[in-house]
């Protein structure tokens, strides 16, 4: 074990607070959204994969590598929604999607 | 005997179902056949059990109520009292039925109106027959929705609607105090039939037969149109005036009466019970002869004179004279049937014209009805020899016999009862028939017709029950099993009360020639043109029993209505329930606020409650 453990997790929680950050702050881009919550999977993966080598159990990576299965999808559908939405609205503008409040 | 015991009620019931479902696919005339038809034949029917009759028989025609240990079948009694007040009903109502034929000949409801009169006479008959309480009390109800139904025939009139409900509240409060008394009853004796809580009265301690007693008063007084629940009768001459007739006559009113004398052997043990039913008798005698010296509607001084009448034999009933009691109905009925349906002749002949003041003359234009309806009224006077004379008489005979301070002041209010009577009776004969007035129209000669075997039977209905002195009396001798009679007067006692008697009707007579007589009547219409005032004012308002039941219940009663309407019901409930809402609403519209529709919104709040989430799971649980 080259790095410990809590270093793994105060890396996973940086970069889940700076995925959170890029959600919370940049509104005027949907793609942005995207790449931001992409950050916060990852973070998570990275404590799945550390826990799964502290305690030397094969399940966490498993897991991992289902994170990184259903990630790909999710961003595929996501991005052609995106694509789909510019083509419609002419905008990614997260705040102009209010449809259902209106 | 059980066949024709059973089609004595059933015949009118089914001929009112016949109408009620039929009757307007019938023709006109087919539905009146059926109608007069069905309670003449239960008049055969009724005929034909009097000739088979040797001894009270109890027929049980059917099961009815079973629960527990309460067993009410449709079960029927035939005994003297029950037999002879069927035949008179029978035959009475069928003259009224006929009657209203010609009466109702251009009324567009007369299959209603004869379904109604149909099921009146079956409730009453029902009523009459029944051996236990229970189906006592459904012909009582019966007749209760006939007589509100058939009061407010004209219901397209405000007025008539509004007597027909103050007929069916005010009796309403009568039954209420039957029913305690049936339920009482039951609770006691664990039966509700009619001979065996005769039997079983003697074994109830005294203070409770009082109190039953007292509580089948007030049902009989709310029947029977006596004080205090004596409002409704004036009132319900609203109706067609065959109804009245009947109302008056042969069903409704006697009932009350009738539902005392059924439990004679059982309320009479209780002297105070006596004691109440012959002051109520007496004091509602005395108050409807003066209130009917007041009125100046022709119905009105009739209804007046039933209350009266009934009180008679309320009187006698409280002085143990079942048999007087009964055969005052008896004729009663005969005579007053015979002048309700003689005032609708007079009233249909003189274009429903009411006013006694208004009318005249129609001794000679109307001769037809004068005689029978004079006839009827020397009846009500209790002229010498008449009916009326000899069953009058009888109820005072009683009372003078009982008595005891009590009863010898009731026998002298009886006695001004009766002048009072004769002289208000004659008062309406002078001013009625007497003089000129206008010229009547043409009448049905069905509807005179029919009057003159009641006149018959009026006048001469004294041969019901002659006097010891003249005779046997035979309705004596039939009700003698049913009924214990304090022994005989001797004749010259009883030759001295009825001179008494006999006197004072005379006078009454002669005081209202005196008053209405030749050309006084004149000068009378003349003084009847200013409004009333004072005594006779007091008397034509009935007291104003009206009105203080106004001022003492039905306001009081609006103002509660009222205030738990507006105050309570509106006010409390509904307003706290609309004030809880409304908080709820702002409530929801604050928290709606938050739903902005922007994503950066939501996702800020989700990260922020993930954020309070977790400090509370890092530092906030123990």
């Amino acid at each position: 074990m080259i790095v410990p453990l809590e270093q793994v997790l105060l890396l996973a929680g940086l970069l889940f607070g700076l995925g959170l950050i890029c959600v919370l702050v940049w509104r005027s881009n949907v793609i942005m959204l995207l790449i931001g919550i992409e950050i916060m999977l990852n973070a998570a993966m990275l404590v799945f994969v550390a826990a799964s080598n502290h305690w030397g159990a094969a399940d966490g990576q498993v897991f991992a590598l289902m994170i990184i299965a259903m990630t790909s999808a999710e961003v595929s559908l996501a991005l052609a929604l995106v694509v789909y939405l510019h083509r419609r609205r002419n905008t990614v503008a997260v705040d102009e999607f209010r449809e259902l409040h209106d | 005997m059980r066949t024709s015991l059973l089609l004595i009620p059933l015949l009118p019931l089914a001929g009112a179902l016949l109408n009620m479902l039929l009757g307007s696919r019938l023709p006109r005339r087919l539905s009146e056949l059926v109608a007069c038809g069905v309670i003449w034949a239960s008049f055969g029917a009724t005929v034909l059990a009097a000739l088979q009759y040797s001894q009270p028989v109890i027929i049980e025609a059917a099961p009815w109520l079973a629960a527990f240990d309460l067993r009410a079948p449709f079960s029927f009694s035939l005994d003297p009292l029950s037999l002879s007040l069927c035949l008179m009903i029978t035959f009475v109502c069928g003259l009224i039925h006929l009657y209203s034929v010609a009466y109702m000949a251009d009324d567009p409801g007369h299959v209603r109106y004869f379904a109604l009169l149909n099921l009146f006479v079956a409730a009453m008959l029902v009523l009459v027959l029944a051996e236990s309480l229970p189906l006592l009390y459904l012909g009582w109800e019966g007749v209760g929705f006939c007589s509100y139904a058939l009061i407010g025939f004209w219901y397209r009139e405000e007025k008539n609607a509004t007597a027909g409900r103050k007929a069916f509240i005010v009796t309403r409060i009568g039954d209420t105090a039957f029913a305690i008394a049936i339920i009482w009853l039951f609770s006691l004796t664990g039966s509700v039939s009619i001979s065996q809580l005769n039997q079983a009265g003697a074994t109830l301690p005294l203070a409770t037969v009082t109190a039953l007693g007292l509580l089948l008063l007030i049902g009989a007084t709310g029947k029977s149109a006596q004080l205090p629940l004596s409002v409704w009768l004036p009132d319900a001459m609203a109706g067609p005036t065959p109804v009245s007739a009947q109302i008056h006559a042969a069903t409704m009113v006697t009932a009350g009466v009738y539902l005392l004398m059924r439990l004679f052997p059982l309320i009479g043990r209780s002297g105070t019970v006596l004691a109440a039913i012959a002051i109520v008798g007496g004091i509602t005698a005395f108050h409807a002869a003066t209130c009917a010296l007041a009125q100046r509607d022709l119905k009105r001084i009739l209804a007046y004179s039933t209350i009266s009448q009934i009180g008679y034999m309320m009187l006698g009933v409280g002085a143990g004279a079942i048999t007087a009691a009964s055969f005052h109905l008896l004729v009663h009925a005969f005579f007053k049937a015979l002048l309700f349906l003689g005032a609708g002749c007079v009233i249909t002949a003189l274009h429903h014209e009411q006013d006694i003041f208004r009318m005249g003359g129609l001794r000679r234009s109307l001769p037809a009805t004068f005689w029978p309806f004079l006839a009827g009224s020397v009846c009500l006077a209790g002229i010498p020899l008449t009916g009326g004379f000899f069953s009058k008489d009888s109820i005072l005979a009683a009372v003078w016999q009982h008595g005891g301070p009590l009863y010898l002041s009731l026998y002298g209010l009886g006695l001004l009862t009766a002048l009072l009577t004769s002289l208000y009776t004659f008062r309406m004969i002078y001013l009625v028939f007497c003089g000129s007035g206008p010229t009547p129209h043409r009448l049905s000669p069905l509807m005179e017709r029919s009057l003159l075997p009641l006149a018959l039977l009026g006048l001469c209905g004294g041969l019901l029950n002659l006097p010891e002195y003249l005779g046997h009396g035979l309705l004596a001798r039939f009700l003698a099993p049913l009924v214990v009679e304090p022994h005989a007067l001797s004749s010259a006692t009883e030759l001295a009360l009825q001179g008494v008697a006999a006197l004072l009707s005379l006078l009454g007579l002669g005081l209202a020639h005196q008053r209405y007589g030749g050309a006084r009547r004149a000068q009378r219409l003349q003084e009847a043109a200013q409004p009333a005032r004072g005594l006779q004012a007091f008397c034509l308002h009935g007291w104003y029993l009206d009105w203080l039941y106004e001022r003492l219940f039905v306001r009081p009663y609006h103002w509660l209505s009222r205030t738990l309407w507006q105050q309570v019901d509106e006010g409390w409930i509904d307003g706290n329930l609309d004030r809880f809402a409304n908080l709820l609403g702002r409530l929801g519209q604050r928290l709606g606020s938050w739903g902005t529709g922007r994503l950066s919104h939501y996702l800020l709040s989700l990260a922020a409650g993930a954020a309070l989430l977790i400090a509370w799971l890092a530092w906030g649980t123990p």
